[in-house]
């Protein structure tokens, strides 16, 4: 089917080739074109799309300008102008008539095949390739060290003896705030104690002291505290209340240790 | 009879590069019971640059503190430290009351033994009377109940002793240590 069509399409073409191929062609002899006037040209408006604003071209010839200029008072004429040549043609024309179609007049014309493959030329040679070198050097893994940050475990050490070696300040108590039968039976005790009479005694304080162990006393009086040294024997004995008084006719500081009833 | 209060106080500086801390356990009067101090730790350059600003509270809250409390034979009823270690976040074991007591410039409550609650944290306490009320800064594990039950320990405490001065003690203390190691 598609070979029978293949060979229709040829046979058409070859009829066309010998047909068109016995014209006879006329040479005509154009006449020279003489120009006997001249016109100017129309001036034209050109449309533009768009925002443009529209702009008119004028288009002027330079010979024109000139003619215009020599000739500016002379009336125009028309004048009838006629191309000869087309007569010519019409005459010098010949009729082809084709011959029809016979069965067996048609030969085959065999069409070359497509090359399958576009030769190319010029080809540039590709540059050669470097040749890779292979160089083994490899880098050596470094070692792994393991730094702990953890900090240490630290101990602790018993300091008794240098907490000891530091002043206690002991405050007094607020004797207004004592039971008055309380303070009465302290004063007895505190004057029996010293062997003062107790209008010479003047209270400072009354404070609650290890019973033993105190190795150094100092009265405080602007804070109205007494700062004590205390030794290790303090810390391990009962506190007991702790008179302390400053005898009015010399200045001296007694005291003693009271009992609670 | 009650057991006697114990209240303790905790402090840990920094001498130069090394830190060391000290556990001072006094009682109502403010006579020491026990103390106990760490050696000197000197961090490497390495463990600074690791622990960055996280070294300093990590060795005083994990590795002094801890220590020191490990080596108390009876528990504190108040664990107190200063007002500047509590502010900067303290987070400490919660076992006991943590808190700090300081001199406040507050006018006097109306008696001695009175309380006001001046935030969820912080209490006035009337210590003595005429004087200032001492400021009570409480660490964030201490609940209200805990809070309540540790202000009538430190107004009982605080009627004998000055509260604020064993810290000083401490201070004194770890400094004099640190001058007869080097």
């Amino acid at each position: 089917m598609f070979g029978r069509v293949k060979d229709a399409v040829a046979d058409a073409a070859e009829t066309l080739r010998r047909a068109f191929a016995g014209l006879g062609v006329v040479e005509v002899v154009p006449e020279a074109f003489h120009p006997r006037g001249h016109g100017a040209a129309v001036l034209e408006a050109e449309p533009r799309a768009g925002l443009e604003p529209p702009a008119t071209s004028f288009h002027e010839m330079r010979l024109l300008r000139e003619a215009v200029e020599g000739r500016a008072l002379q009336p125009f004429r028309a004048q009838l102008q006629a191309e000869s040549g087309w007569a010519q043609w019409g005459v010098a024309a010949e009729v082809v008539r084709m011959s029809p179609l016979e069965a067996g007049k048609a030969a085959r014309v065999a069409v070359p095949p497509l090359p399958r493959k576009a030769q190319v030329l010029g080809r540039v040679e590709p540059p050669p390739r470097p040749s890779v070198r292979r160089l083994w050097d490899p880098v050596v893994p470094p070692g792994v060290r393991r730094l702990d940050p953890a900090l240490d475990d630290v101990t602790a050490e018993p300091g008794l003896g240098v907490i000891l070696s530091l002043p206690v300040p002991i405050q007094g108590e607020n004797i207004q705030r004592l039971p008055k039968g309380l303070w009465m039976r302290y004063s007895l005790q505190l004057v029996r104690g010293t062997g003062e009479n107790v209008r010479n005694l003047e209270v400072l304080g009354l404070f609650h002291l290890p019973r033993k162990g105190v190795a150094d006393l100092r009265h405080d009086p602007r804070q109205g505290r007494i700062l004590v040294r205390l030794e290790p024997a303090a810390l391990k004995v009962a506190r007991v209340p702790f008179i302390l008084a400053r005898r009015k006719d010399d200045g001296v500081l007694v005291s003693c240790f009271v009992e609670d009833p | 009879m009650a057991d006697p209060i114990k209240l303790a106080y905790f402090m840990a500086v920094k001498e130069g590069a090394s830190y060391l801390g000290g556990l001072l356990v006094t009682d109502t009067s403010g006579i020491p019971l026990d103390f106990r101090y760490t050696e000197p730790i000197t961090p490497t350059r390495l463990q600074s640059i690791l622990y960055g600003k996280s070294l300093e509270p990590h060795l005083k809250e994990e590795v002094i503190q801890k220590t020191l409390l490990k080596e108390l034979k009876t528990p504190p009823d108040l664990f107190i430290l200063s007002a500047t270690e509590l502010a900067g976040g303290w987070s400490g074991d919660a076992k006991y009351p943590v808190l700090a007591v300081q001199k406040s410039q507050e006018s006097p409550l109306a008696k001695v033994g009175d309380a006001f609650r001046a935030g969820p944290r912080d209490l006035l306490i009337q210590l003595t009377e005429g004087a200032a009320p001492m400021r009570v800064m409480f660490a964030a594990s201490v609940d209200a109940v805990a809070q309540e039950q540790a202000v009538v320990k430190l107004l009982e405490a605080g009627y004998h002793m000055d509260l604020t001065e064993p810290l000083e003690r401490v201070t004194a203390a770890l400094q004099s240590l640190v001058v007869k190691e080097s």
